[in-house]
C-alpha cells in the first residue's frame, strides 16, 4: 500500500477501488473510456476479463475482472522510460507525455501488468490516464461515472478518512498481484 | 452556445436519464443524469454508445423507395411527402379491395410511442397489430391481470427479505435492476436465481437453481405443493381475500418434489429448501423474467402457478413484496389515447389468431377491460395486451389463409430475426404487395421493403416513459437536438399517414411534444410547454398505496383475488395451475430423442447488443464479432470441439451455425445459442440478406400454432431438442 498510513509528503494520492463482487462484466467502462479519450475502436485503456466459470456444473463460480493501468507508486514504466515521457504526477497518477514519447515500446516490455498499448494512429504508447483531466475538474473518472453497478470508485489513498480508504479497509481490498512489488494504486475487493 | 438537455436512452426500456451537452446544435457529449432514479448518473455500454449511433455513417437518413426487384437493394431517395402519398394511396386501394384487416403492422420491444400505432390502426379499421409481446411479459402480465386485476410487476426489492429472479438475467440485460439486486443483497436480502445457465446474475446469487430448460412450470407447481402441504401459507390473507384455495390445494397434491425433480433436474431436497426460503421470508418478491414467457405451450400455465405462489404467501401488493401499481389516476395513459372504441366489433372479430389464443386478443382483453374499468376507471392498453397472433399473421401473409394479408408496416422491428420460423417469415414478407419499414439502419427485413423510412433516435426525440402505459408514474425527457437529416419520430409518421387517410380530426397535435403536453395537462401544473415539465419536474409518481384491494376492490369477476381464475374458465381454459408438457422436449417427442439428444436454449443475449440491434456499431461489435453457442466442456470433449470452432446447431426445423464457447455454465446436455444474429457487413441482397439465415437461431425455432401457448400464442424457444456438429470445410 502506498504509505498513507504515515501521512506521507504528498498532498494526495489518487487511487481506485474496484469491487469484483459487484462487477458483471458488461463492458460499459471499456466503451465509456474509449469515448472519453477518443480511442480507435480496437484500443482499450480499460479491459474486462471473464474468469471462469470454474468447477463442474452445477458447482461452479465465476467473476469478472476489469483492469487498466495500476498507477504503480514504484512504476517500472516510469523508471525505464528513456525520454522521460512516462512520469508520476504529484498526485501519484502515471502519465505519458505524448510530445516526449518516441514509441520505443520499452515501457510496454517492463510493465508487468501488460496494460500499455501502442496507438497505431499516432505512434504513441498510451494507457489509462486515471482521467486526470476530469479529476482536476472535480469530476470522477469516466469509468467510475458510467458503472451502473457502482463497482468502481476513486479517491485519496493518502487520506485515512477518505471513503476510498475506509472501503479498502472494510473489505480488506488488495492490489492485483501485489507480489510484483510495484505498489499499485488500484485496489480490488475480491469476489 | 452550450446547453444541457435532459434526454432518455431508448436502447432498452429502462430509459435511463441522460444529460446531453449540445453546442451549436451538435451533441458533443452524453452522460448519465445523476438525478435520474434508475441509472443515477450511470450508463450501460449501449447508453455509452449514443454518439456512435447518432452519427453512424450507415444510418438511414432519407426516405428510400425500392426501384429494382424486391430485395435487390436498389432504392432511390424520395421526398417524405411523395413516399407518404404513395403509401397512403396503396393502403387505401388494398383496404378497398380486401378490407382493412389486410393491413398489418409489426413492432419490436417498446422503444416507440405505440399509442400512435394503435390509434392509427383503430381508425384504419385493422385489428392486426403484432409485436413480440407473446414471448415477452404478456403471458405473465395477463395471467396476473386475470387473477387479481392488474400485474404486480413492481417488486420492491429494497424492502424484500427474499427475491426470486426467475428466468431473468439482469446482469446482462438491465443493469439498473441488477444494481438494485446487489444493493438488496448487501442489506441481507436472499437472492434466489432460477436459470439453466450459470448467468451473470446467478453468479451473484445466494442460491442458484440449475433448472432443466423449459421445466419452470414443474418447479412452480412443486413449490406450491411444498408450501401448501407444509402449511407455510398466509391463511388469514387467503381467507379474507381469495377464492379457490381448496381447489388449488387439491390440484397441486400430485405435483410432489419427487415428480418435479425428475422434470427439472433439481433434487427434491433443493426444491423443498428453496420453496421454504421463499415462503418463510416475508415479505418476498418474484421478479418477472422473460424465459417463462418463452415456453411455448405452458407459458401461461407456468405464470399461473407463480401467480398463485405470491398470493398464498401473502406477498401481493405489500411493502417489500410484489406491488401492483395500477394506472395513474390523472395523466392520460396510452389506453386513453388508443381510441379502441373506434374499432368496430366485426373488425375485432377478424383479429388473426383471436379465435384460438384468446387471452391476449380481443376476447380476453374485453373481459379484462370490463373488470378493470370497474375498479381502476382505466384499462391496460390494447397495444401489447390485445394483439393478433404473430404465427397466424405470417401464415396469412404467406398463404392468404384465412384471408389475405397484403400489406405490412414494420416499425422498430426486424421480423426476419425476431420471430420464430424465420424462413416462413421470409415467405410471408416476400409475398406482400406493400412492405414499409421505418428504421435506423438497412436491416435484412428492411431490404425486402418497398419503402424504407428514416427513424429519429433518442437524442432526436422526446421520450415519455410510462412502462407500456401500465404503471402509475411517468418520466419525461426532451430531445437533445432536432432530428438530423430527414429522420422522423414514429408519432409523426403515423400522424402524417393518418392525415392522408382521412383521420385528420383525430390527430390535432403537430408534434410529439404537443401530444405529451396533452397527456400531462390533467396533472394541473399549468404548464407552458412540455419542455417546462421536463426542466422543472421531469417525473410524476402517484403516491404509493399498498394493499389496494382493501380500498379499491379487485378487478376480477368475483371481486376477490382468484386462485381459480374465472376469466380463464370463461374463455375455455383450465382455471387452476396445472402441468403442461413442454412442446419440443424429449418427454413430448420420445421418437426424436436419439437423433436430437441435446436441449437448446435459443435466447442468450450478449450485453451490449439488445435483441437484433447494434450489430452495425463497430465499437460494440468488436466485443463480440461472431455469435457464440455455449457448450459444456464434457460435450466439447466428446465431440472433439475446440473453442471458437464453427458449429451447426440443428433442430427438426432448421439449422444454423455459431462458434463454440466452451463453458461450465451450461449442463452437459444443454446448449445455449445467442439470439438476434445477422451480419450487416455481408452481401445485403436477397437471398443472402446480410446472412440472416446463417446464424439466426430463430431459423431453428418452430412457431407451429399447435406448439404455442394455448392462451397467448407464445412460441417455444426454451428446451428445444437439438444436436450439434462441427462445420466442416467451406460449409
Ligand atoms: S501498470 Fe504498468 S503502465 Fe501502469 S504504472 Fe504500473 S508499470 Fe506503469
Ligand atoms: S480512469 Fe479514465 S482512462 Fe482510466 S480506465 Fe477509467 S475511464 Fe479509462
Ligand atoms: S440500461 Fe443501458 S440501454 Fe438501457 S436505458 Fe439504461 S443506458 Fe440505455
Amino acid at each position: 500500500m502506498p504509505d498513507f498510513e504515515s501521512g506521507g509528503e504528498r498532498l494526495m494520492h489518487w487511487g481506485m477501488l474496484i469491487d469484483l463482487k459487484k462487477c458483471v462484466g458488461c463492458h460499459a467502462c471499456t466503451i465509456a473510456c474509449q469515448n472519453e479519450h477518443n480511442l480507435p475502436f480496437a484500443m482499450k485503456y480499460c479491459k474486462v476479463a471473464k474468469v471462469g466459470p470454474v468447477g463442474e456444473y452445477p458447482n461452479i463460480t465465476a467473476y469478472n475482472i476489469t483492469t487498466g493501468c495500476m498507477h504503480c507508486a514504484d512504476a517500472p514504466c516510469v523508471d525505464g522510460c528513456p525520454t522521460g515521457a512516462s512520469r508520476h504526477r504529484a498526485d501519484g497518477i502515471v502519465t505519458v507525455d505524448p510530445d516526449k514519447c518516441v514509441g520505443c515500446l520499452f515501457c510496454m516490455v517492463v510493465c508487468p501488468y501488460g496494460v500499455r498499448q501502442l496507438n497505431e494512429e499516432n505512434g504513441i504508447v498510451e494507457k489509462c490516464t486515471m482521467c486526470f483531466n476530469r479529476l482536476d475538474e472535480g469530476l470522477v473518472t469516466r469509468c467510475v461515472e458510467t458503472c451502473q453497478l457502482q463497482a468502481r470508485s476513486v479517491g485519496d489513498l493518502d487520506d485515512p478518512d477518505s471513503e476510498l480508504v475506509k472501503q479498502i479497509r472494510k473489505h480488506n481490498a488488495q492490489p492485483l498481484y501485489s507480489y510484483l512489488g510495484t505498489k499499485p494504486s488500484i485496489y480490488y475487493i475480491m469476489p | 452556445m452550450s446547453e444541457i438537455k435532459k434526454t432518455a436512452c431508448h436502447f432498452c426500456h429502462m430509459n435511463c436519464g441522460m444529460l446531453a451537452t449540445v453546442e451549436n446544435g451538435v451533441v458533443t457529449k452524453v452522460a448519465g443524469d445523476p438525478e435520474h432514479p434508475f441509472n443515477a448518473g450511470a450508463q450501460c455500454p449501449r447508453g455509452a454508445s449514443a454518439l456512435d449511433h447518432l452519427t453512424h455513417p450507415n444510418r438511414i437518413n432519407y426516405p428510400l423507395k425500392r426501384v429494382g426487384e424486391r430485395g435487390s437493394g436498389q432504392f432511390k431517395r424520395v421526398a417524405w411527402g411523395e413516399a407518404l402519398d404513395d403509401i397512403a394511396a396503396r393502403l387505401a386501394a388494398l383496404k378497398a379491395e380486401y378490407g382493412a384487416e389486410t393491413i398489418a403492422t409489426t413492432g419490436g420491444t417498446n422503444r416507440t410511442d405505440d399509442f400512435a400505432r394503435r390509434r392509427f390502426f383503430n381508425l384504419l379499421g385493422s385489428p392486426n397489430v403484432v409485436h413480440t409481446a407473446p414471448v415477452c411479459w404478456i403471458p405473465n402480465f395477463l395471467t396476473e391481470a386475470a387473477s387479481y386485476g392488474w400485474a404486480a410487476f413492481d417488486p420492491e426489492i429494497m424492502g424484500a427479505k427474499c427475491v426470486v429472479v426467475w428466468g431473468h438475467n439482469p446482469g446482462a440485460s438491465y443493469l439498473p435492476e441488477m444494481r438494485g439486486l446487489l444493493q438488496a443483497k448487501a442489506n441481507g436480502t436472499k437472492i434466489i436465481v432460477i436459470d439453466p445457465v450459470y448467468s451473470e446474475t446467478a453468479a451473484k446469487a445466494d442460491l442458484w437453481l440449475p433448472i432443466r430448460p423449459g421445466s419452470d412450470n414443474a418447479l412452480a407447481l412443486a413449490w406450491l405443493h411444498v408450501i401448501i402441504n407444509e402449511g407455510l401459507c398466509d391463511y388469514q390473507f387467503i381467507d379474507d381475500w381469495t377464492v379457490g384455495f381448496e381447489e388449488l390445494s387439491d390440484r397441486v397434491e400430485e405435483y410432489t418434489p419427487d415428480w418435479a425433480a425428475e422434470k427439472t433436474g433439481i433434487s427434491p431436497e433443493l426444491i423443498m429448501e428453496s420453496a421454504r426460503i421463499y415462503a418463510l421470508s416475508k415479505p418476498a418478491c418474484i421478479q418477472w423474467g422473460v424465459a417463462t414467457d418463452q415456453l411455448g405451450r405452458g407459458s401461461s400455465a407456468s405464470a399461473q402457478a407463480r401467480v398463485a405462489l405470491r398470493i398464498i404467501c401473502g406477498n401481493l401488493d405489500v411493502p417489500g413484496g410484489d406491488v401492483m401499481p395500477g394506472p395513474h389516476p390523472t395523466f392520460i395513459t396510452d389506453w386513453e389515447l388508443e381510441l379502441n372504441d373506434m374499432l368496430p366489433a366485426e373488425q375485432r372479430a377478424k383479429q388473426l389468431g383471436s379465435d384460438r389464443f384468446k387471452l391476449n386478443s380481443w376476447p380476453g382483453y374485453q373481459l379484462l377491460t370490463d373488470n378493470m374499468l370497474r375498479v381502476w376507471g382505466k384499462s391496460i392498453p390494447a397495444e401489447w395486451f390485445c394483439e393478433a397472433n404473430p404465427s397466424t399473421v405470417f401464415r396469412a401473409m404467406a398463404t392468404g389463409d384465412p384471408y389475405p394479408v397484403k400489406a405490412c408496416i414494420v416499425l422498430a422491428n426486424n421480423p426476419l430475426v425476431s420471430y420464430a420460423n424465420s424462413k416462413l417469415v421470409y415467405k410471408a414478407l416476400k409475398n406482400l404487395e406493400l412492405l414499409v419499414a421505418m428504421e435506423y439502419w438497412m436491416t435484412p427485413s428492411a431490404m425486402l421493403a418497398d419503402y424504407v423510412l428514416p427513424a429519429a433516435s433518442w437524442l432526436e426525440r422526446p421520450v415519455m416513459t410510462t412502462t407500456y402505459g401500465v404503471s402509475d408514474w411517468l418520466i419525461a425527457s426532451e430531445k437533445a437536438i432536432e432530428p438530423m437529416f430527414e429522420r422522423r419520430t414514429d408519432t409523426e409518421f403515423w400522424r402524417e399517414l393518418g392525415l392522408r387517410l382521412g383521420q385528420a380530426e383525430y390527430w390535432p397535435w403537430e408534434t410529439d411534444e404537443e401530444v405529451f403536453k396533452y397527456r400531462l395537462d390533467p396533472l394541473g401544473l399549468e404548464l407552458e410547454s412540455y419542455e417546462e415539465f421536463v426542466q422543472c419536474y421531469r417525473m410524476h409518481f402517484a403516491e404509493r398505496e399498498y394493499q389496494k384491494y382493501q380500498t379499491k376492490g379487485v378487478a376480477t369477476p368475483s371481486g376477490k383475488i382468484e386462485l381459480k381464475i374465472s376469466i380463464f374458465e370463461q374463455l375455455g381454459y383450465d382455471p387452476l395451475p396445472h402441468y403442461v408438457e413442454p412442446p419440443f422436449s424429449h418427454e413430448a417427442r420420445p421418437e426424436l430423442a436419439a437423433q436430437y439428444p441435446l436441449s437448446l436454449v435459443a435466447g442468450g443475449g450478449f450485453m451490449p447488443f439488445f435483441h437484433s440491434e447494434h450489430r452495425e456499431m463497430t465499437r460494440i461489435r468488436l466485443l463480440r464479432p461472431y455469435p457464440r453457442v455455449a457448450i459444456n466442456p464434457a460435450l466439447a470433449q466428446q465431440l472433439a470441439i475446440k473453442e471458437g470452432d464453427w458449429l451447426w446447431i440443428e433442430t427438426p426445423t432448421g439449422k444454423v451455425k455459431q462458434t463454440a464457447f466452451i463453458t461450465a455454465a451450461v449442463a452437459p446436455d444443454v446448449v445455449q445459442a445467442e439470439r438476434g444474429w445477422w451480419f450487416p457487413e455481408k452481401e445485403v441482397k436477397d437471398p443472402e440478406l446480410m446472412g440472416v439465415f446463417e446464424s439466426n437461431i430463430n431459423v431453428c425455432v418452430d412457431d407451429d400454432p399447435d406448439t404455442c401457448d394455448e392462451l397467448c400464442g407464445s412460441f417455444c424457444s426454451r428446451g428445444i431438442m437439438c444436436r450439434i456438429s462441427k462445420v466442416e470445410g467451406n460449409d
